[in-house]
């Protein structure tokens, strides 16, 4: 399937917020257009959807480009709001979540390993920059190891949730999510499919999707601004799991699939409630 | 109506039910578990959900989602918990989110004595965010019974003004066993003088006109028509906007649409002998205003001409009360003394403005008799373990 990004901007975008005031060359673009191009092949109409976002660049970028209703939540919070909005939500309307590295695994990690440790019905797409790179381009926690940023000037040398054996996708795993997939920007359909299983997933799905900054990152750590490097640099380092060797730093694909394996939680919530309310016991 | 000999915890649960809420979501600490306790076995019950989360910050924040789905939802902590409600608390007053707060407070800083009252968040409740441009509406019973009624009455407030409203109270309140009257249908609610407020729905794309209006809807999420809410300063549809113009206008509503409807709360005040322009007024709010009753009382049996005034909505603060000169003395459970600097700042220039504070335990009836007298005759005061000062 063939889609212009005009086709989908009239469909589910509100132009009034494209252009987006991301820099030249930002590769959060892409994985935007691969969950609205996700959404588009579902079928799921403006309304199927409540667009859930958060801060620094993803969240900024992302908040209000959906033409339906959406909402923006503090510093790594965005979880615990979807999860409230969840119980008050019909069960078929969908919940999708763009979010940031330092959101997902910074400061909202034990918000998100509590949302799929309830399996909520939510689809967050963490969109990884490297870093924080909205603030001027501090390190993060799955910014790669070595790595030069402007918080990590002799190279990034602290332990983090993307090195020495340890993945994030592990933690979230054992905490119970039910769809599990990573995809750098760059992977095209591999990723609009994962992302479509995501959002098919009634329970906690997650994709982590690392993309480009060459303002902030590939300046600091390459030493240019030039796009291509930037593309290149994260291009040589995922690899489909399956491939993935020592060297690969993103295995991309679809990490762990368990949809249907636990309930979802507000219909196990719900579920509960009319069965006290009915029988005063459960 | 029925009667039951209960905790402050199971009237402010049934306040909660009859407001209409049907979400709690809260973290277990003392004073307030029990809140949740009840809460988890009521709502159910009444066809409402209760959630535990992993932390005060996510229980508000879980209670601002629901809200945004349309739920009335209420929240219960103590002091070292309604610190952490700082962040979705900023949230919720940016958005324009109903939500109840309920504070039981304890000896405090941080963690404090657990199992002892305090009354140190009297300014937290007035500042509970950063970023300061809003105003906030705190609400102090001192008895089970009124905790009741005040927490129906922050319900129909915070739909009103669309934002989270505190009900201010301290480990005597919702612990302590009394006699609780529950109205059983709307004509007993109304007779009792409670009032309640339908949740009402805005689908968007409008977020809120820049006036001090009331009862407009909250944005609610579902319908698709494309209702936003962030935590960014908002444009008249809810899109993000870093402009000082738009923001001016963001503050004005956040501060005037409580400051110019004051109508609506500052009766919730408690006189007691203050027709006669009393030498001394005695002010205080939550469960030592009890202890101050009963010795203002004996007082006046004895013929000091001493006086009382409760306060009940603790912000805005209401000046209004402090017009007269005379002499002051704010009686308070803490150490430091919070709601004597309101007293002082409200009172007429070179109105005596004098401080009794105690912490954890409340203040005994001697020791106010003893404390008036003094004030009475200009003696000095003193205090074990510490220094009064100026005031």
């Amino acid at each position: 399937m063939q889609y212009s990004s005009a086709t989908l901007i009239d469909k589910y975008l509100r132009t009034r917020k494209i252009p987006s005031t991301a820099c030249s060359g930002c590769g959060l673009g892409i994985n935007h257009k691969v969950v609205v191009q996700a959404i588009n092949e579902l079928d799921l109409k403006v309304n199927d959807i409540i667009w859930g976002t958060s801060i620094g660049c993803a969240g900024r970028q992302t908040f209000a480009t959906w033409q339906g209703d959406g909402f923006a939540g503090t510093h790594g919070r965005v979880y615990a709001i979807a999860r409230g909005l969840r119980i008050a939500l019909p069960p078929e309307k969908k919940i999708i979540c763009t979010v940031g590295d330092g959101d997902a695994f910074g400061i909202g990690l034990m918000h998100l390993i509590h949302s799929a440790r309830s399996n909520v019905d939510m689809t967050v797409i963490v969109n990884d920059n490297l870093g924080y790179q909205s603030t001027g381009g501090q390190f993060g926690f799955t910014t790669p190891q070595g790595a030069h940023t402007d918080s990590s000037p002799y190279g990034m040398f602290e332990h983090n949730l993307m090195s020495e054996g340890m993945d994030v996708m592990h933690i979230l795993k054992g905490a119970g999510a039910t769809f599990l997939a990573r995809h750098v920007a760059m992977d095209g359909q591999r990723a609009v499919e994962s992302v479509k299983r995501a959002i098919l997933n009634p329970g906690f799905s997650l994709v982590h999707m690392p993309y480009p900054c060459p303002t902030n990152f590939a300046s600091r750590e390459l030493g240019s601004r030039n796009q291509v490097n930037i593309y290149r640099w994260i291009k040589e380092r995922a690899k489909p799991l399956e491939e993935a060797d020592e060297n690969t730093v993103w295995a991309t694909g679809v990490w762990h699939d368990a949809t249907g394996s636990r309930p979802e939680f507000s219909e196990h919530v719900w579920g509960a409630v009319n069965k006290i309310r009915k029988t005063g016991a459960l | 109506m029925k009667r039951f000999l209960e905790t402050g915890n199971f009237a402010i649960t049934e306040g909660a039910i009859l407001a209409g809420c049907r979400f709690f979501c809260g973290y277990p600490i003392t004073p307030a578990t029990e809140l949740a306790e009840a809460m988890s076995k009521r709502l159910p019950q009444e066809g409402g959900v209760y959630l535990q989360a992993e932390d005060e910050c996510a229980a508000m924040h879980v209670c601002i989602g629901a809200s945004l789905g349309g739920m009335k939802a209420m929240t219960a902590t103590s002091g070292p918990g309604y610190i952490l409600y700082a962040d979705p608390f900023g949230w919720a007053l940016g958005c324009e989110m109903p939500l109840v707060v309920v504070n039981s407070g304890r000896v405090g800083p941080v963690s404090g004595i657990t199992g002892a009252p305090g009354q140190g968040e009297f300014y937290l409740t007035r500042y509970p965010t950063q970023g300061g441009n809003f105003e906030a509406i705190t609400l102090a019973p001192n008895s089970a019974q009124e905790a009741m009624a005040m927490v129906v009455e922050a319900f129909y407030l915070s739909e009103r003004f669309r934002m989270p409203v505190t009900v201010l109270g301290d480990q005597l309140i919702t612990d302590g066993f009394e006699d609780i009257t529950v109205p059983e249908n709307e004509d007993e609610m109304k007779e009792m003088g409670f009032r309640t407020w339908p949740r009402s729905f805005c689908a968007g794309p409008d977020f809120y006109p820049y006036s001090d209006s009331l009862d407009i809807p909250p944005v609610q999420m579902g319908s698709g028509a494309g209702g936003l809410c962030s935590d960014w300063t908002p444009t008249e549809q809810g899109y993000d906007i870093e402009e000082v113009e738009a923001h001016h206008k963001h503050a004005y509503r956040l501060i005037y649409k409580v400051r110019n409807h004051r109508d609506l709360f500052n009766h919730l005040y408690e006189k007691k002998y203050m027709d006669d322009d009393p030498d001394l007024v005695v002010v205080s709010y939550g469960t030592p205003s009890r202890v101050v009753n009963t010795a203002v009382d004996r007082a006046r049996a004895e013929g000091m001409k001493v006086g009382a005034l409760r306060l009940i909505n603790l912000w805005p603060f209401p000046d209004e009360h402090f017009k007269r000169k005379t002499k002051y003395l704010s009686v308070e459970l803490n150490w430091d003394g919070e709601l004597v600097r309101e007293v002082q700042r409200a009172a007429p220039k070179d109105s005596e403005v004098h401080f009794l504070g105690s912490c954890g335990d409340l203040p005994t009836i001697p020791d106010l008799l003893e404390t008036f007298e003094k004030l009475l005759k200009n003696q000095p005061l003193e205090r074990k373990g510490w220094t009064l000062e100026a005031w």
